[in-house]
């Protein structure tokens, strides 16, 4: 197979051309992406800029028939981080405290025999979007690259610039979390007269 | 893998036990096993009536998860900004941005 290139910085048409064909389709994917790291329209407009800003201004470093997506992924976010470090703004609350708030939610949440019928009965989708948005850094970012974007955990390690260990332990803790927050949606609209059977088994997640 | 588990009693007879399955039932389910415990998975879920309803559910939670990405997304808004900044960059596209 012969070798991939990069885009020809000098050839102005084949550089413009590339760039359209390969990093614009993915605009609204590099969106969701923001959003998630931003949890705000406008702070997402701003990243969304500066990610195509930075990849235009990249784009002959760019290698030809990898994943753009997954290359403008990492662009963002490092786009997310200078904007945050300029605005000394602490978005991203701290892993331990995450972590802990984690744990309690999952303590709280008690036992687990019959959420799944519970769960079952719920029309997911925009109970979902709505617990998504609420859900907090840093399992936000690995919940939506993993689950909405489809990256595989070593793609998000590398977006990321996390471990696949640290990745794998945000995605199932933004899981658990999720599903937390959707029973307490379930119950909160009526269906908290489910009664768990005592033979349901309870997942057992890491 | 759609169909149900007809019976339980063989299912780890034939690779990992229900533990070993609920455990790592995520990784699974975002293909992050390799072909052998893949497989081996797939054996044990066809079987067990204890561990297919957590591999259904889950799948659905997964599933649905995935389907949120159609729901947003970039604002025409933010086409026109981004069509502006990259064409002040020098970006000339063959097709209008926004």
């Amino acid at each position: 197979m012969a070798p991939e290139v990069a885009p020809n910085p000098d050839d102005r048409t084949d550089y413009d051309h590339s760039f359209e064909q390969e990093a614009l389709p993915w605009l609204d994917d590099v969106y969701r992406f923001a959003l998630s790291l931003t949890r705000n329209e406008a702070d997402a407009d701003d990243v969304v800029q500066e990610t195509y800003l930075r990849a235009y201004r990249s784009w002959h470093t760019f290698e030809r028939g990898s994943d753009a997506r997954r290359w403008l992924f990492t662009i963002c976010r490092n786009a997310f981080l200078r904007t945050r470090e300029r605005a000394r703004h602490q978005v991203e609350t701290e892993d331990g405290d995450v972590e802990a708030l984690a744990s309690n939610v999952e303590q709280a949440d008690g036992q687990r025999g019959g959420d799944e019928r519970l769960l079952a009965r719920l029309d997911l989708g925009p109970a979902l979007s709505k617990a998504l948005d609420r859900l907090p850094q840093p399992f936000r970012s690995a919940v939506e690259l993993v689950d909405v974007e489809d990256q595989s955990y070593e793609a998000a390690s590398d977006i990321l610039g996390v471990p696949i260990g640290t990745v794998r332990s945000r995605l199932f803790r933004g899981r658990r979390l999720l599903q937390s927050m959707l029973l307490t949606y379930a119950r909160d609209a009526g269906f908290a007269t489910a009664k768990p059977r005592p033979d349901d088994a309870a997942p057992s997640h890491p | 893998m759609t169909e149900s588990p007809r019976n339980s009693s063989s299912a780890a007879d034939c690779g990992p036990d229900c533990a070993a399955v609920l455990q790592r039932l995520w990784e699974f389910l975002d293909g992050e096993l390799g072909p052998e415990d893949t497989a081996a998975f797939h054996a044990h879920l066809s079987l067990c009536n204890k561990c297919y309803p957590q591999y259904n559910f889950e799948k659905t939670f997964l599933d649905a998860l995935a389907a949120c990405q159609c729901e947003k997304c970039a604002p025409y808004e933010l086409r026109c900004k981004v069509a502006s900044a990259l064409k002040s960059a020098g970006f000339t596209p063959v097709q209008p941005l926004a």
